[in-house]
């Protein structure tokens, strides 16, 4: 497994409310991790991955960290947007169709916490779905 | 003979955690249908009060069947829902109640896999369509454009809103595929058999994780006549062959950018193992057509300390295999 050290240039302070000592590391660490790219090109896309530190299972973690990421995306976005119009892409669509329009530069270690958080969520949902059927069948 | 206290209150809390669906999960291909086989029809016809149902993010994964709404707190340049089935279902999407204004660049595009960092799941030479034909968007299409069915178990959802207020609502609906090919693992842990029966494709079985592999049973060429061909058994260098299973190990998602780590062209009925330290670690089979093949395996998570060492003279951004 490929070890970066996260570049000290890009740190930039947390901006979540979550004062607790051993969040705030790990937020920051993810606010390197993830970026957008879109137009196939031009922003850069940070080093991918960082030692996996023993994250707490906590959901209310994982929902700060969830909306942490969404601050940060929506940020880095709105600063590396490349605007083109729709016209344009429309004419070179054939001739680009090999391409990907939009990516997400999302590291493997974010996509497996939100992948973890989507299990555990269809578990519970279907454990309450398991429950309301076998309420009807005692109707 | 009265039940002892200690009986009862196993048995409550046997009955609270399976409630609460804390017991183990186990990946069975049937468990998706559950309860629900057991309705009656007219109990069936109600279910769709029991269809989930949430506000979908600007970033988000979806496991579970359901309606998905977004609707735009402020602008959203840039967002996506990753979808993600049982490795026997295919994903069905459907939208509805879309307000985006596609003439000022606001866009809904459905994408057949995954798009990660610039690379695609199913790789180009495993999926059966052209990259322009996993696009469905939603602002190109006339008539039915705001349907879609994905080729395997993961699929993708692109979206630019721009005017707060604006959104959509995003149906999720997974489909019994009964010979999966190309599959996203959602867990670190499992088993797997994949089945290729005569046809001329190229299958993967990803798992974005650190795992030691085991192939328990691997069936190749098992000819259509009656005629017996010889088995090769040569270890390496099995490219040639029509039909072998490679373990391939990488840092991305496109199975055709990973590095092969191990192929086998030889029916094998024992335990082959291989430790693969990578983000990404694949289980790829390729088939002739000539042939039913098919291939069982077993993964489980490489602990930190498990991870084989890397070697010094190794490349830069290869991970390690053991």
């Amino acid at each position: 497994m490929l070890v970066v050290p996260p570049r000290s240039a890009d740190c930039r302070p947390s901006v979540a409310p979550i004062s607790h000592h051993l969040l705030r590391p790990l937020l920051l660490r993810l606010g390197e991790e993830v970026s957008l790219r879109l137009g196939g090109g031009g922003a850069s896309s940070f080093p991918s991955e960082l030692a996996a530190s023993s994250s707490s299972s906590s959901s209310v973690m994982n929902q700060a960290l969830l909306q942490l990421t969404q601050r940060l995306l929506l940020a880095r976005s709105q600063s590396q947007l490349q605007v083109e119009s729709k016209n344009e892409e429309e004419e070179g669509k054939e001739k680009r169709s090999d391409e990907s329009p939009i990516s997400l530069d999302l590291t493997f270690h974010l996509l497996r916490e939100v992948l973890e958080m989507a299990r555990a969520e269809q578990i519970a949902q279907q454990a309450d779905s398991n429950r309301k059927i076998m309420d009807d069948f005692g109707k | 003979m009265p039940a002892t206290p200690c009986a009862q209150l196993l048995l409550c809390l046997m009955s609270v955690s399976a409630r609460l669906g804390l017991g183990r999960y186990v990946e069975d291909n049937e468990a998706s249908d559950g309860l629900y086989s057991l309705l009656s029809l007219e109990q069936k016809r109600g279910s769709e009060d029991l269809l989930f149902r949430r506000p979908l993010r600007c970033l988000d994964m979806l496991a579970t069947d359901g309606y998905f709404t977004f609707v735009a707190s402020r602008p959203q340049l840039a967002c996506a829902a990753f979808i993600i089935a049982e490795p026997s279902e295919v994903i069905s999407l459907e939208l509805s109640d879309v307000s985006i204004d596609c003439s000022a660049g606001d866009f809904i595009k459905m994408f057949d896999g995954w798009v990660l960092k610039g690379e695609k799941f199913p790789s180009s030479q495993d999926h059966q369509l052209p990259v322009h034909q996993r696009y469905t968007d939603y602002c190109s299409s006339t008539g039915p454009g705001a349907k879609s069915r994905s080729s395997q178990n993961v699929a993708m959802v692109f979206f630019r809103i721009q005017s707060p207020d604006s959104g959509f609502t995003l149906l999720v609906k997974k489909l019994h595929n009964p010979f999966p090919c190309n599959v996203m693992s959602q867990s670190p842990e499992g088993s797997f058999t994949m089945v290729i029966p005569h046809q001329r494709r190229n299958c993967s079985f990803s798992i974005i994780y650190p795992v030691e592999l085991r192939l328990t049973e691997l069936s190749l060429g098992q000819a259509k006549s009656n005629e017996l061909s010889p088995q090769r058994q040569v270890w390496s260098g099995c490219s040639g062959s029509g039909d072998y299973v490679e373990l391939l190990g990488g840092n991305g998602v496109d199975t055709s950018k990973m590095f092969p780590v191990a192929d086998l062209c030889f029916s094998l009925s024992g335990l082959a193992q291989m430790k693969i330290g990578c983000d990404n670690s694949v289980v790829r089979l390729v088939s002739s057509g000539n042939y039913i093949n098919r291939v069982s395996f077993q993964y489980r998570l490489l602990e930190h300390n498990e991870l084989p060492r890397s070697r010094e003279n190794s490349l830069d951004n290869f991970c390690t295999v053991e």
